[in-house]
């Protein structure tokens, strides 16, 4: 027995019921199970079970928005520095962007956290895994220099209203991450659209327009490469700008099998298709951008490969995930392009099916049941 | 063999668990039985011995309380010396002291049988208790008339024992049984393609269906649903190979022994084999020559690790079991765990990086490796679930209780062993097999 699990045997005791520090027992249970994996052996049904747990696959997640990450906090510094028209190392961006960075994330791990634990607390459940992987990817769909009040009350919102009401990660139905994005873009729009947010103290040299919002405002100011919008040296929240960092990262979701390559597919399809689709039928005035650069712009990627793909908001059967992925594409596409008041369209769209996923689930659960019924009336 | 009654399962897996019975028969022997109702899903025993009296090959132990011509009878010659009670004095296990002679005992056949005499033969003799039925896995009702008879001719649980190997010389024996079994329904026999199925080819008028693929494919579920779905108010009964074996050498040779061939295996088996013994022996003396890897405590499990049953004291393998399974108790805690790479950690899923290595053998342990969560990875089941069913929202259903929704969404068709390996892969450590028998109960009862 190591030094560890002795001191956490001895200081289990005291979170027993009727002991002092009961009412921090889901505080320590976390922080127990966090350091040492859990000693319970199988009780009931088979005897050997998987490795894998719900810690094991949302720390697959995280590693998975690592690239798109550090690129994201480098960008934030190249960004400001360009902007201000002064060369500055790497590393000089990356420590400018990484001081931006840290206050959003440590507020919103410790406001969204401390719901999580009181509602554990109060339930006698233990500490779900899933705010931690919200809790990493909510500033990364945030413009870098966002009031940090208004950070931590939508992180509080999204956390009691998306998540506890309902009873805790698996039961919620709404994506958190994009439900707090979405209470900031509808109660402080100011402080997450327009142009003058996505540079970090920008420069008075520059608009700072994302691509979209070139495009929506049919400025004269032109589009970036398609090579910057790959990289991702464009302007826009801290996560979604590198194209290729999210790539990596759905390389690492999908050999690892942890999110659905369904999803991804038919989302990425969806989306390709309808653009594809609107620029053929002329709906868009002017010259249309081609359909795979729409695929390269704003949040669509980013939320194509870790926010449709969450296990738990998508839809649940396999064949309702292919339908749930296809109509947040399509949706998210008609907004942008088609739609006249919004500039990106797939925090709604995934927020949108995310309220319909259900409502597929029910008919392909339908679907199956009726399949069964017609079988037992051949007979 | 015919294309179409050739099935590939390819939603499946196979565990590759160290500790293989090598193809060497041994004899085991103990004067101690114990006979155990609860192998018998549930059945309300009603004792119809007492501590004291002298029992053959075939006195009736205890009956069904629900249809009192079912009878698990005596499978040695001696002494009842206790009746242990546990919990609101439920039977755990009757004990008997063999005498020692050869425990089989002769039965007089008539010359000529039908059906209804067949099904009075097997339960007179104590057989019927092997003839089960699905839905719900219980001993089939003699009165029923169920649409098929299925017997799964391999087995693809981990390190499950070799069937064409253990039937090898007692084919007529069970070519004998399957003519018999004939008699009350329709035979199905589930092969794998290109095996050794010598055996089972040469019986004629039988329907044969093949199954390749990892498992369950073996699983009598699987094979069901893939050839004749179970829909509401139908039944199929199935019996085990090893048991249609018993039955044959009854009507065969008019010896009525309950002896059969068991395979020691696992990790912490020391010469994982197979021994042949008669149902309820004593196996606590087998277990000297189990072995701790790294002085973890051994778990000794009647059956195979997915579905069997943890054996404490009174230990002797269960009816329906040809397989013994020695694996170590887990519960280390380990330092960082869920962050490590994981070079050495077995997981379905592809999160540590021993995915790499396919056929890499692991000493599993009992470690449940993580802690209880709602649902959340939604697609997992259907991986190692070749049903055309919706698991989780079976499952869900069985938690609502929701019979209704239940029967449309099939759980007649399955079993708490078919959820087996969802409940090995999910990773909020969901009891799906436990979920299932509950909700299998709660529509029987409804």
């Amino acid at each position: 027995m190591s030094f560890l699990e002795k001191w956490s045997d001895n200081l289990s005791k005291y979170f027993e019921k009727g002991k002092p520090l009961h009412p921090f027992r889901a505080l320590f249970r976390a922080a127990d199970s966090f350091f040492l994996t859990p000693e319970t052996t199988t009780r009931t049904g088979s005897h050997i079970r998987d490795s894998v747990d719900m810690k094991r696959i949302m720390i697959t997640v995280m590693i998975a928005l690592v690239p798109a990450l550090l690129f994201g906090l480098w960008n934030i510094g190249y960004q400001h520095f360009t902007s201000m028209g002064e060369s500055v190392t790497i590393w000089q961006s990356f420590w400018y962007g990484f001081l931006k960075w840290l206050p959003l994330v440590i507020v919103v791990y410790i406001s969204g956290l401390t719901v999580e634990i009181i509602f554990a607390q109060h339930r006698g459940h233990d500490v779900a895994e899933g705010f931690f992987v919200t809790g990493l990817i909510l500033p990364m769909i945030l413009p870098p220099d966002i009031p940090l009040w208004i950070v931590a009350v939508a992180t509080i919102f999204a956390t009691l209203f998306g998540i506890e009401v309902f009873g805790g990660t698996g039961y919620n139905f709404l994506n958190p991450a994009l439900l707090a994005r979405a209470f900031i873009f509808f109660a402080y729009p100011t402080t997450i659209s327009g142009n003058s947010v996505w540079i970090a103290e920008a420069g008075d040299a520059v608009t700072g327009a994302t691509p979209l919002g070139i495009l929506s405002s049919q400025a004269a100011e032109p589009l970036p490469s398609m090579l910057d919008m790959f990289i991702g040296t464009i302007p826009g929240s801290i996560g979604e700008t590198s194209k290729i960092a999210i790539l990596i990262g759905a390389l690492i979701l999908l050999v690892t099998q942890v999110a659905s390559w369904r999803i991804m597919l038919s989302t990425i399809a969806g989306g390709y298709i309808t653009a594809a689709l609107l620029n053929a039928t002329g709906v868009v005035a002017g010259t249309p951008v081609p359909a795979y650069q729409h695929l390269l712009m704003g949040g669509f990627l980013f939320g194509a490969v870790f926010m449709a793909t969450d296990p738990v908001t998508a839809a649940h059967t396999q064949l309702g995930k292919y339908i749930y992925g296809a109509l947040v594409g399509i949706i998210a596409m008609l907004i942008r392009i088609a739609g006249k008041g919004y500039v990106e369209g797939i925090m709604l769209s995934i927020l949108l099916m995310n309220i319909f996923a259900p409502l597929i689930d029910y008919c392909v659960v339908r679907a199956n049941i009726q399949k069964r019924k017609n079988r037992a009336r051949k007979i | 063999m015919r294309e179409k009654n050739i099935h590939h399962i390819s939603k499946g897996y196979d565990i590759l668990l160290k500790g293989a019975a090598e193809q060497v028969i041994g004899l085991h022997k103990s004067s101690q039985y114990h006979i155990s109702p609860s192998d018998f899903r549930w059945l309300k025993p009603e004792l119809l011995v007492e501590v004291g009296d002298t029992v053959k090959v075939g006195t009736p132990l205890f009956a069904d309380s629900n249809n009192e011509k079912i009878v698990i009878v005596s499978p040695a010659n001696g002494k009842i010396t206790d009746i242990v009670r546990g919990e609101k004095r439920s039977i755990q296990s009757i004990e008997i002291a063999g005498d020692g002679s050869e425990n089989e005992t002769e039965t007089t056949i008539p010359a000529e049988f039908g059906r209804n005499e067949v099904i009075d033969i097997l339960l007179g003799n104590g057989l019927w208790p092997a003839v089960r039925q699905r839905p719900f896995s219980i001993i089939a009702n003699p009165d029923d008339t169920p649409k098929a008879l299925f017997i799964s001719c391999f087995d693809t649980a981990p390190l499950a024992p070799d069937i064409s190997f253990i039937l090898k010389d007692k084919k007529e024996e069970f070519k004998k049984g399957v003519e018999i079994l004939k008699m009350l329904a329709p035979v199905t026999l589930c092969m794998r393609p290109n095996a050794d199925n010598v055996i089972f080819e040469s019986i004629a008028g039988t329907d044969k269906h093949y199954f390749s693929g990892p498992h369950p494919a073996g699983n009598i579920g699987t094979q069901i649903h893939k050839t004749n779905p179970i829909n509401k108010s139908e039944t199929v009964w199935f019996v085990n190979p090893q048991d249609v074996v018993t039955i044959g050498r009854v009507f065969l040779h008019g010896r009525l022994s309950f002896e059969k061939t068991i395979a020691l295996t696992g990790p912490c088996a020391q010469n994982p084999q197979y021994y042949t013994m008669t149902y309820g022996t004593d196996i606590s003396q087998l277990t000297g020559s189990f072995s701790s890897i790294n002085d973890k405590n051994l778990r000794i499990i009647s059956g195979n690790i997915l579905t069997g049953k943890q054996l404490s004291e009174n230990m002797s393998v269960r009816f329906y079991d040809s397989q013994i399974t020695v694996i170590g108790e887990g519960g280390k805690r380990e330092f960082i765990g869920w962050l490590l790479p994981g070079l050495k950690k077995w997981s379905f899923s592809h999160t540590f990086l021993a995915f790499l290595s396919k056929k890499r053998k692991y000493d599993f342990d009992t470690t449940m490796h993580g802690e209880k969560r709602n649902f959340v990875m939604t697609d997992i089941y259907e991986k190692v679930f070749p049903f055309d069913i919706l698991p989780m929202e079976l499952l869900k259903a069985c938690l609502i209780k929701d019979v209704e929704l239940m029967e449309d969404l099939g759980i007649y068709e399955v079993d708490d062993e078919d959820f087996a390996l969802c409940e090995v892969v999910c990773p909020s450590k969901t009891e799906c097999q436990k979920i299932i028998r509950e909700g299998l109960f709660t529509v029987k009862n409804s």
